[in-house]
């Protein structure tokens, strides 16, 4: 377990040292957020729609589609020179490998969850967020099975032909439901809602960031035929 | 195609018609018509079993994936592709038959909810499947990824069920899947079943019709010279 570990840490680690150096994913993902919540902000018809009420909606729609952005490029630092080739002849197992991964874009994925949160909210003039306690017990969940399906269909995406057009019809389907039970859960934090009524949904999260990292770390193997 | 897969196939397609078309007479002239909804409840004799039929097309091509990526079999990708091809069909019998009675039943042919809204995208996956497949230029590696696609997408029905669970639905609760045994009426339950059987026959007929095909294509690019000289393969 602790092997295991050190293995995740030391991927996650390089990942996130040449995303430090480039800042390419990170910038392009937040920029998104920050843009998205500005358009929507624009958007909306406030005089008509309550910001309280979609906030939960395009917040958990803004982090799913910057984090699918990020997702398609996990692997494109190891590309270059052949490098992913050279890490697959390292003793590092495959399932390490895609939890390394992962944790690098987990880790983009909180920070732009964060930028999404203060930009849904300051945009859509939203007051009384609700717990923040509440609301990360709700992205937490979300966005690890998020994480997790963008790596593994990211690399999936990678081989085709069709490039970063397969990964949304891949990734969506399969994402829905962390967006259908994260924006319900969310949206009863926003509106200060009792846990007993939010915890349903964040335990279904949980459920689904679980199936979501044990399939993609057991399935990754797959992907890696080079 | 060898005899056997041909004799199979062909005594499956046509029990599996007879059967279905057994299934409409009863539909029309011998089930009683639901007291609340009217005749526009048949549809679900139509319905729930081609629902059955994509779910156990699904499940065959899961399992046959993950065989396929366990074993590297080129006899279980066959599988999976057929099963994958029986998904889409039944799984679009069942997306348009549906919005029919939603049509009467709920003034609307589609609302979003969520048992409606996670099957359509359950068959998106498997429509994922063929686009994964399609566009690898590695026909091996593009066998692989599309059964990883196969894997996972069968891993999200629990979650179907789960929403199912956890949502207010206007989708009618299950009627004979329950704990405490079926609540239809025994003529309906005959009938649905009867109806069931016809499809997983005409189902499995195609299926075993299209793992034939499948694997008489493999045979004729395994004996096909390629263009370098080296050993065949199939794409």
């Amino acid at each position: 377990m602790r092997a295991l570990a050190r293995w995740v840490w030391l991927v996650a680690a390089n990942d996130l040292r040449l995303e430090a150096r480039s800042r390419g994913r990170l910038v392009s993902m937040a920029a998104f957020a920050v843009l998205a919540g500005l358009l929507f902000g624009f958007a909306l018809d406030r005089s008509a729609v309550a910001g309280r009420d979609v906030a939960a909606a395009l917040l958990w729609l803004i982090v799913l589609f910057a984090s699918m952005g990020g997702a398609g490029r996990t692997f494109d630092p190891d590309e270059e020179d052949g490098a992913f080739r050279h890490l697959l002849l390292t003793p590092i197992p495959r399932h390490a490998l895609f939890l390394g991964k992962m944790a690098a874009h987990l880790a983009l994925v909180w920070i732009v969850a964060a930028l999404s949160f203060v930009s849904v909210t300051a945009f859509l003039g939203v007051r009384g967020v609700g717990s923040p306690l509440a609301h990360m017990a709700a992205l937490l969940p979300g966005t690890i099975g998020i994480a997790a399906v963008g790596t593994l269909l990211g690399r999936i995406s990678r081989h085709s032909t069709l490039g970063d057009t397969l990964l949304p019809v891949l990734a969506l389907p399969l994402l829905v439901p962390a967006v259908l039970f994260g924006a319900t859960a969310s949206a009863r934090v926003f509106l200060e809602r009792p846990w007993p009524e939010i915890s349903g949904a964040v335990r279904v999260l949980w459920a689904f960031a679980l199936v979501a990292v044990v399939a993609g770390a057991a399935l990754f193997r797959h992907l890696t035929d080079e | 195609m060898s005899r056997r897969a041909r004799a199979v196939g062909l005594a499956l397609t046509t029990a599996g018609v007879a059967v279905v078309l057994f299934s409409h007479w009863m539909m029309a002239f011998w089930v009683p018509t639901e007291a609340a909804q009217g005749v526009v409840q048949r549809i679900f004799y139509v319905h729930v079993p081609a629902a059955w039929s994509c779910f156990l097309a699904i499940g065959i091509a899961a399992l046959a994936s993950a065989a396929y990526l366990w074993l590297e079999d080129e006899r279980a990708d066959s599988a999976a592709v057929s099963a994958a091809e029986g998904a889409i069909v039944f799984g679009a019998i069942m997306l348009i038959s549906g919005p029919l009675w939603g049509r009467i039943a709920w003034g609307t042919y589609w609302t979003w909810e969520p048992r409606l809204t996670l099957t359509l995208l359950l068959w998106f996956i498997y429509v994922g499947y063929f686009l994964v497949r399609g566009s690898v230029s590695d026909a091996r590696r593009g066998r692989r990824l599309a059964a990883v696609v196969a894997v996972v997408g069968a891993l999200f029905i629990p979650l179907i069920h789960v929403s199912v669970l956890h949502f207010r639905s206007l989708h009618p609760g299950p009627v004979v899947l329950k704990s405490e045994g079926p609540t239809l009426h025994p003529d309906m339950l005959a009938t649905l079943l009867v109806s069931f059987l016809g499809f997983a026959m005409l189902f499995l007929g195609l299926f075993t019709f299209r793992y034939a095909v499948e694997r008489l294509r493999w045979r004729m690019a395994a004996a096909a010279p390629p263009p370098g000289g080296g050993a065949g393969g199939f794409g």
